[in-house]
């Protein structure tokens, strides 16, 4: 007798739990009325928004909020939703493709621009090339307006310009660019040639170190 | 008995820096060849300076120019001596005097040429680790009137001293070790015509 009320009361608990998780899983799934009808209001409103470019949401903003209202199934009652949510989401497609082009077209006219900023500041004619013209020209006008030209290279007419005597680490006294163009002048002769040249971000020479030959 | 052993230790110190100084290795020949090289180079710089300077065709403004460089090759206080074949006594000036003077030679055409630039006495190391030389120039001078005529020349022979002392300088964050060479006076050996 005992044991069929022991069996009676552990069928009972059992069911009990079962009915229990049942009725609990089906209110959690099931909205009330007044909560669906105020998830159709809120969904309608930002779907509205979104569609009508009424919103300050960042499109990734907007792509989640979409994302959340489609959890809700509104297409047995209301399928306007379903399809605002076809549109919207086909709206924010667009529109992300659309601005990732505008980004890749702004990239790729600031390379262009930088490229072209750097042609700019290439010299047309190298450091060396200035030297030979600066030591072989005929008058002291033409000189002169060669090194006009050459300082252009450099950050300032003051950047250092090192000459290095060997590799034991020798130099001559150090000297700046305006007067070491002006020595070449002077001594119409160019017996170094350019073993290091330090730039800045503008692409001028802030230091320039020759070698004796 | 304090000022005894602070004197003792001074003395101490003195000498054994003075030993630590004297025992640095000479330079290798390489490296005394570029220095060599480099003193010389310095007085053929000058010899074009000097060219340029004397020079009637030299804008003024060049002329000026180049006078600052001329004087940044000699030591502060170096003299040139100046001859003429009139008068037995050399005459001494300041490097900046002298140059300003060949600027403005009373001739309407100057030539100067300087050649056979040599060592006479070569680099040698002093104590305090100069090295100290001498070279020898052979000058022509020239001066023409307004008509094209020689007037005046004559050829000078001249001694230069020349100082070569390492120095270092920080550049970019970089210890730089170079040879500062000066020129020191230019004395006038021989004149003839």
């Amino acid at each position: 007798m005992l044991k069929q009320l022991k069996s009676i009361v552990v069928f009972a608990t059992i069911a009990l739990v079962t009915i229990c998780g049942v009725t609990s899983c089906g209110s959690s799934n099931k909205l009330s009325k007044k909560e669906y009808k105020a998830r159709v209001e809120q969904a309608t409103k930002d779907l509205n928004a979104i569609l009508n470019n009424e919103t300050a949401w960042t499109l990734e903003e907007q792509q989640a909020r979409v994302n959340e209202i489609k959890k809700t199934d509104f297409s047995k009652k209301n399928p306007e939703i379903v399809e605002m949510i076809e549109r919207a989401e086909a709206k924010i497609a667009r529109e992300m493709a659309e601005r990732d082009r505008l980004a890749e077209e702004r990239r790729l006219a600031e390379e262009q621009r930088i490229r072209e900023l750097e042609e700019q500041n290439k010299p047309k004619t190298s450091l060396t090339e200035y030297f030979d013209m600066i030591a072989n020209a005929k008058d002291v006008v033409s000189a002169n307006s060669a090194i006009k030209e050459a300082l252009k290279l450099f950050a300032s007419p003051d950047a250092v310009v090192l000459i290095r005597l060997n590799n034991y680490g020798d130099y001559d006294r150090p000297t700046t660019a305006v007067n070491y163009l002006n020595y070449i002048k002077d001594q119409k002769k160019v017996n170094v040639s350019v073993d290091n040249v330090k730039y800045n971000e503008k692409n001028k020479i802030t230091e320039l170190e020759l070698i004796k030959k | 008995m304090k000022k005894l052993l602070f004197a003792i230790a001074f003395a101490f110190f003195a000498l054994t820096g003075y030993q630590a100084f004297a025992q640095e290795p000479e330079l290798s020949p390489e490296r005394k060849q570029a220095i060599d090289s480099l003193a010389l180079e310095k007085v053929r710089d000058l010899s074009k300076y000097v060219k340029l300077i004397g020079s009637k065709n030299t804008p003024w403004s060049e002329a000026n120019r180049v006078i600052d460089r001329a004087e940044e090759l000699f030591a502060p206080d170096a003299e040139i001596g100046v001859s003429s074949l009139s008068k037995t006594k050399v005459e001494y000036y300041k490097v900046r005097q002298y140059l300003e003077r060949l600027m403005r030679l009373n001739y309407d055409r100057v030539e100067i040429d300087w050649y056979k630039i040599q060592y006479v006495s070569d680099l040698q190391r002093q104590p305090d680790g100069t090295y100290v030389g001498v070279i020898t120039i052979f000058q022509t001078f020239k001066g023409y009137d307004a008509e094209g005529r020689l007037v005046y020349q004559d050829t000078t022979k001249k001694d230069i001293t020349v100082y070569v002392k390492r120095k270092e300088t920080q550049i970019g964050g970089r210890l730089i070790g170079f040879w500062d060479v000066l020129l020191g006076d230019m004395r006038v050996k021989e004149t003839a015509h």
